[in-house]
């Protein structure tokens, strides 16, 4: 506890000392961080949304009209292809009435028609974009099925939105992570430079490597700790304000995003522990790596 | 605590010879003075006895133990036992008097209250109490060095080394800093220093150790420069 106590006020003296170097360190790491964080929930955020658009992709599946069709066996052979996550069986006479139902009031043009035209076919619903277009070959491949309808245009969309925004958020989050790493492994690096002097004094005379470098650790972990729960609070100040003003001037897009209070609190204290993680695991590489240096022997 | 040196060689790169097989024995509580021209590899010696260098050849040892052997996770604990004063003192400009001494205490965890009561008694031994809060900016340069005595005196040290102690400061001062050594090797501490300064090995005659190009060519109790 004595120990802690001295080094801890090492670690004020330090912070004191170099305080605008602290200062400039704190601003970068809680700009990056509030990046990091902003990158991380757009990520999440689109990822969600693709998800909801991919949920309501659906591959429509008319079958040859033929009376002699086993419609359960087709249908059990397109259940069992790896890209199927749901489907539905439609009768003719249950597409009419869902044309019906679509056509409201001039359902009564279809009376024109006479005998009913739509063959039996099937919703096939999919686990992710990326599966239509193999899926759509496969069906073709079936001599039991006439006609395929399905939104390709939007599939190949949607699918090249959701890679392109999966790798944006990585690029920027590992770009975050370097620039934050470096920042701060620089900070230490200066703070125990301009100590070189001291830190010889101070193995010279007794002091163990772990109580020379603990404050250096400390300061590193708490510059980025800070820096973190500045960026928490930056997120907090846009994110639930920006998410009320899509809810009111976007509704369709809002039960897509993250909105709940809780989980937004929840993932700025992550952001947090990641900071204070990424602060000590940089200083104590530095600062191992420096002391090392100037206390072997020649 | 004593020390010995048996065949001890220490060759720096490329290839300059700083010790050329040294030996000797220095028992406890003795006082030695380390002579020799500039370069002659004084410096060297105590440098390994505190093992801020490794011999090149040949075993250095300290109260028995071969200090090559040494985990260099047990160093800072062996130094503790080691007062060291230095030409250049060595103090840490950013602390006061006081935080200098208290500071080798406190890297050794002693309770705050210990480490007042034997800063104020070792500052009071080299006279400087009254100067506890200045800076070593703010000293002379023999306070300065009042005040690395008083801190290698901190963890009441078996073994005294001081390197050069008085080539900074003029003879009054000197003088007063012999008399606080004397002091300390009367209590028991073995003190090895080394000096160019011909009046104190003559005037305070003790064994001396004198090093010619890294060879120890005089090895004389009661010597004189």
């Amino acid at each position: 506890m004595t120990t802690f106590k001295y080094i801890l006020r090492d670690m004020w003296r330090l912070t004191i000392n170099h305080w605008v170097l602290g200062l400039l360190t704190l601003i970068t790491a809680g700009v990056m961080f509030w990046i990091l964080g902003i990158t991380t929930l757009f990520s999440l955020n689109m990822e969600n949304l693709l998800s909801r658009l991919e949920s309501e992709l659906v591959v429509q599946a008319y079958l040859v009209k033929d009376n002699t069709l086993n419609v359960e066996e087709i249908a059990a052979k397109i259940q069992s292809l790896e890209y199927v996550h749901a489907m539905k069986i439609y009768s003719p006479s249950d597409s009419l009435a869902k044309l019906q139902e679509k056509m409201g009031s001039q359902s009564k043009a279809l009376d024109m028609i006479g005998d009913n035209p739509i063959p039996y076919n099937f919703e096939i619903h999919v686990n992710a974009a990326s599966d239509v277009e193999p899926l759509v070959s496969e069906l073709k491949t079936m001599p039991e099925i006439e006609d395929i309808v399905y939104a390709g245009l939007v599939v190949k969309r949607i699918n090249a939105l959701s890679q392109i925004s999966s790798r944006a958020a990585l690029a920027m989050f590992i770009l975050s992570v370097i620039i934050t790493a470096l920042v701060v492994y620089n900070t230490i690096h200066i703070s125990l430079y301009s100590r070189r002097d001291e830190i010889g004094i101070m193995y010279l005379v007794g002091a163990t490597r772990s109580y020379i470098a603990t404050p250096f650790v400390l300061e590193g972990t708490l510059l980025a700790l800070l820096g973190a729960l500045a960026a928490g609070g930056g997120i907090i100040a846009v994110y639930i304000p920006a998410v009320r003003l899509i809810h009111e001037n976007m509704p369709f897009l809002s039960s897509s995003l993250l909105s709940d209070n809780a989980v937004i609190w929840r993932f700025c204290a992550l952001l947090a522990g990641f900071g204070a993680t990424l602060g000590w695991v940089c200083s104590y590489l530095v600062v191992a790596r420096f002391i090392n240096a100037i206390t072997r022997p020649e | 605590m004593n020390i010995s040196f048996s065949g001890v060689s220490k060759i720096f790169e490329p290839d300059i010879a700083a010790l050329v097989d040294v030996n000797f024995n220095i028992e406890q509580g003795e006082f030695v003075y380390v002579i020799g021209q500039t370069g002659s590899g004084k410096s060297t010696l105590l440098r390994l006895i505190t093992r801020e260098l490794m011999p090149s050849k040949g075993v250095v040892a300290v109260g028995g133990f071969d200090l090559r052997r040494m985990r260099s996770a047990d160093v800072p604990y062996y130094r503790r036992d080691v007062g060291l004063v230095a030409q250049d003192f060595r103090l840490i400009s950013s602390l006061t008097v006081y935080e200098n001494v208290a500071f080798v205490m406190e890297a050794m965890s002693v309770p705050k209250k210990i480490v007042e009561e034997r800063a104020k008694d070792v500052i009071n031994q080299v006279g400087l109490w009254r100067r506890r809060n200045f800076k070593p900016a703010q000293l002379s340069g023999g306070e300065q060095q009042r005040v690395a005595i008083a801190r290698a005196l901190a963890n009441s040290p078996s073994l005294f080394i001081a390197d050069e102690p008085t080539g900074n400061l003029d003879f009054h001062t000197s003088a007063e800093v012999m008399k606080i050594l004397f002091a300390i090797n009367a209590a028991g501490v073995t003190v090895v220093m080394s000096t160019h300064n011909q009046n104190i090995v003559n005037s305070a005659r003790q064994r001396v150790l004198e090093l010619e190009s890294g060879k120890l060519i005089r090895d004389e109790k009661g010597g004189g420069y």
